[in-house]
């Protein structure tokens, strides 16, 4: 296994982790937040965004293929993951019938990511609330194994959900691959998506306690960015329980310190593992000297695309991906391998842009000094010395289909 | 003759006569020296293999230059290198022209004369040094550094025998010379986060000296770290030190500590009251201290290091001495006269974002202004701020008022803190550098330019 292989392991681990813990009860008043989202007018401009989303989102890290359409494997079902004594199996998501998503409908698989409802058991329906019990929701839900974050995958808006259903169902070459179904604990997955571990669904409204609109030209970018914060799950490893109401909400990693009021405000240990390193997700708070206050927004957007840290790496806008070329550092300082950045650089640059509006422009600053991520001496340099092209293999690769070769419904405007 | 660095600087440590002050002259004087830097080889190590060195004088540490407060100060200085430096009076209030700031590069073979005047109520632990752009680090490495000792009419600790030790370290390759990484290497990076640290320490040229001591007695030891990253948490075996001054010289009141933190560029005066039994031994150690950045913290950091040995006399003791319970007056500054607050942020390598640029002027106050400045390291390892030309007063550290004002020139703020210090740009017009002295740090450009006018 590389080096980059047993990371993408890391992260599959972190990312599961981040469900099984439990943590804080959501609180604050609710209210509904209407995701606003313009999605292309074409079908195929639907699956070019649902494709954009799946590889921003690292579905291949755990499915297969990294967020490389072109890879071997394509998201034909991935490695298994190790959980809580359990081995897990992420599942083939290419469309054959027998192995792959093509045994789903449309409807149960949107069930899967909005509502995390196992769309082999779950009746094929639309739900009319997202508590168990209310409305058609089931009274015992068969979630997804804990390792699929579709607790933060929800945030998204229909119309994204939909054109990820769109990319997987129409232009994702099927594999014939058999994957061992899933284990899970005699009574399911309930007790760990109880609402006070996952936070609410849709997002309490903008601004919560741990909120503020600090800059009133930013408004729309900041509501932006904190919806894809909420979808990205920051929260799993930076704090926060998915919920921007929660104590701890972007404030680091856990520690017992961290809220004052002795309760653990993440769902992460205090530092995360990662083989002979611990690493800890940093304070994503505007605070000025233990969070990321005194960063520019190029900074941060620096750190999404490139993964540079925003503390070594001048701020100057970068324009290659190649070190030593186009104000790339000769020898750049990496953010520990925990942080999905090799995912999270495939968003558009309006995307990373809003992300950094919320984190500084949104947030009330929250003074948390955490102990620095530790790392090798070259700042994982040559862990990322081979790495998945930035940007995607454009569309389509090998293991999608040509759009000729899309059903001829998805040719019309 | 020359005598050898380790005889001078031996001669330093256990004279049989104290360095105690002279009685100041009534009237000012013009004090003179003649300062040559140049290339030569001198046994560095205790085995006495030789070593090429940078050297002020032909020894390392350069002479120990001692003024009282009013002297007129002229320094004839050649450059005998073969590349460009200056000396630089390192927390010396003092014209622009006379800082040794990379502005005024002294060419190898050319002479250069400093002239300034030592202030009244300066009077301190003070050090000399290069500061050309980018070599500042490397220069210092080779050797050039040394201490300066302004005395004042009035000091009300002049009786104690005192010592003056310069804490610097070094690498070596295993012929005897030094070893400086090519900053491409893994070496060099390493050396570019931590800056440069070398495994022999050296007290004022010597490899753990010996200081003798009489039961009962008190010494004023004053201490310089002249190293360009190492930082020393300073604990003496069986002791507690009386903290008594920093870099600005004496403090109110004495404080009293178990061990302290020593930053690059700093100062501070301890007394040693001799509290052991006769015959006895205490080490003074280099206690762990964790400034580094997790990804090149070095594998012994948090491994104790000698420094020197403390060997008590036979006799037997003597009455102690009394320490007064008030030094002197150090007047805090008004900080309602403050209009200007400024913040520096640091990273690793940059201030506010930026790197050095000798054509720009970063931040610019007025004659006479007095200014808050706000140190916000924002990033995993301590960053030591030092600001030329001028003495400030710490406020607080992470919110926590200082005890006592005291006089500072460079202030160490630890991994993801902040430091505040007031400050009055008085006298003196000019290009003043502020920098990280990490000299690594700032040789790769952690330094900006403050224009007072």
């Amino acid at each position: 296994m590389s080096a980059v292989q047993s990371m993408r392991a890391g992260i599959g681990i972190v990312v599961l982790a981040s469900t099984l813990v439990v943590a804080v009860v959501a609180g604050a008043a609710r209210g509904l937040e209407t995701p606003e989202q313009t999605v292309g007018t074409s079908q195929l401009d639907q699956i070019l965004l649902g494709r954009r989303i799946v590889v921003s989102h690292g579905c291949g890290d755990c499915h297969g293929g990294g967020p490389d359409p072109s890879a071997e494997g394509w998201l034909a079902g991935g490695d298994p993951l190790p959980v809580s004594g359990m081995e897990l199996h992420p599942p083939n998501l290419t469309p054959d019938d027998e192995t792959g998503i093509g045994r789903y409908t449309d409807r149960q698989l949107f069930n899967a990511l909005r509502f995390g409802l196992r769309p082999s058991t779950t009746p094929d329906i639309e739900m009319t609330s997202a508590r168990p019990g209310v409305g058609n929701h089931p009274g015992q839900p068969d979630y997804l194994a804990p390792a699929m974050p579709w607790t933060s995958w929800r945030h998204m808006s229909d119309a994204e959900l939909r054109a990820v259903i769109a990319y997987l169902r129409h232009a994702v070459r099927p594999v014939r691959n058999a994957v061992t179904p899933n284990e899970k604990p005699p009574h399911g997955w309930t007790e760990h998506f109880a609402e006070s571990n996952i936070g609410p669904y849709p997002l309490v409204a903008f601004p919560t306690a741990n909120e503020e609109l600090r800059r009133e030209d930013r408004r729309e970018n900041v509501l932006r960015g904190r919806r894809l914060v909420a979808s990205l799950g920051c929260s799993d490893c930076h704090g926060g329980v998915g919920n921007p109401a929660a104590s701890g909400w972007m404030v680091g990693s856990r520690s017992e310190t961290n809220t004052g009021n002795g309760r653990p405000v993440g769902p992460f240990e205090e530092v995360i593992d990662m083989g002979q390193f611990k690493v800890a997700a940093r304070n994503l708070t505007p605070d000025n000297v233990t969070g990321i206050g005194r960063f520019s927004e190029r900074q941060i957007f620096n750190a999404l695309r490139y993964g540079l840290r925003p503390g070594e790496t001048e701020d100057v806008e970068i324009t290659s991906t190649v070190p030593g070329q186009g104000n790339h550092p000769q020898h750049p300082k990496y953010l520990a391998p925990a942080m999905p950045w090799l995912a999270w650089r495939h968003l558009t640059d309006q995307e990373l842009h809003d992300i950094a509006s919320y984190l500084l422009y949104g947030l009330k600053p929250v003074r948390n000094r955490l102990p620095d991520s530790e790392g090798p001496p070259d700042f994982w340099a040559s862990a990322y010395s081979q790495v998945s092209p930035y940007p995607a293999a454009p569309f389509p690769t090998q293991r999608e289909r040509a759009p000729s070769e899309l059903p001829p419904e998805l040719h019309r405007e | 003759m020359k005598l050898p660095a380790a005889v001078v600087a031996a001669c330093l440590l256990v004279g049989a006569r104290p360095l105690a002050a002279p009685p100041a002259p009534a009237t000012s004087r013009v004090v003179e020296v003649r300062l040559v830097a140049s290339v030569t080889r001198l046994p560095l190590l205790p085995d006495g293999r030789l070593t090429e060195v940078f050297a002020y004088n032909g020894q390392v540490p350069g002479p120990l230059l001692e003024f009282h407060e009013g002297d007129r100060v002229v320094v004839r200085f050649r450059n005998d290198l073969p590349e460009a430096t200056t000396v630089h009076w390192h927390g010396l209030h003092l014209p622009f022209t006379a800082d040794g700031s990379p502005f005024h590069p002294v060419a190898p073979g050319a002479e250069h004369t400093y002239e300034f005047t030592i202030q009244r109520g300066s009077a301190g632990t003070y050090w000399y040094h290069p500061h050309p752009h980018h070599r500042t680090g490397y220069q210092v490495g080779r050797g050039l550094y040394g201490a300066i000792v302004v005395r004042a009419a009035d000091d009300p600790i002049a009786h104690l025998p005192e010592r003056v030790l310069i804490l610097s370290d070094q690498r070596f390759h295993e012929d005897g010379s030094l070893d400086f990484a090519d900053p491409g290497s893994p070496a060099g990076r390493v050396d570019f986060e931590n800056g440069r640290e070398g495994d022999v320490i050296f007290v004022t040229g010597v490899v753990n000296p010996t200081v003798s001591i009489r039961a009962g007695e008190v010494q004023r030891w004053r201490f310089i770290n002249a190293s360009g990253a190492r930082v020393y948490r300073l604990g003496l075996q069986g002791h507690r030190l009386l903290h008594v001054g920093s870099d600005g010289g004496l403090f109110e009141k004495p404080v009293e500590l178990e061990d302290m933190i020593l930053a690059n560029g700093e100062r501070v005066e301890l007394l040693v009251r001799a509290t052991g039994d006769p015959g006895s031994i205490a080490l003074l150690q280099a206690l762990p201290y964790d400034r580094y950045i997790p990804q090149t913290r070095p594998a012994d950091w948090n491994v104790p290091r000698t420094l020197l040995t403390l060997r008590y006399r036979q006799d037997a003791p003597v009455a102690s001495p009394v320490v007064p319970s008030r030094l002197r007056v150090v007047p805090p500054l008004d900080t309602s006269a403050v209009k200007v607050r400024r913040v520096m942020a640091l990273t690793q390598g940059f201030i506010n974002g930026r790197t050095m640029d000798m054509q720009r002027i970063d931040v610019e106050a007025e004659l006479g202004a007095t200014e808050i400045w706000d140190i916000e390291n924002i990033v995993g390892m301590d960053h030591p701020f030092h600001i030329h030309g001028f003495q400030f007063q710490v406020l607080d550290r992470d919110g926590v008022p200082e005890e006592q004002p005291s006089w500072k020139d460079t202030v160490n703020v630890p991994a993801r803190s902040s430091a505040r210090f007031i400050v009055r740009f008085d006298n003196f017009a000019g290009n003043w550098m502020f920098h990280c002295h990490i000299l690594t740090h700032e040789d790769a450009g952690m330094m900006g330019v403050l224009r007072v006018r």
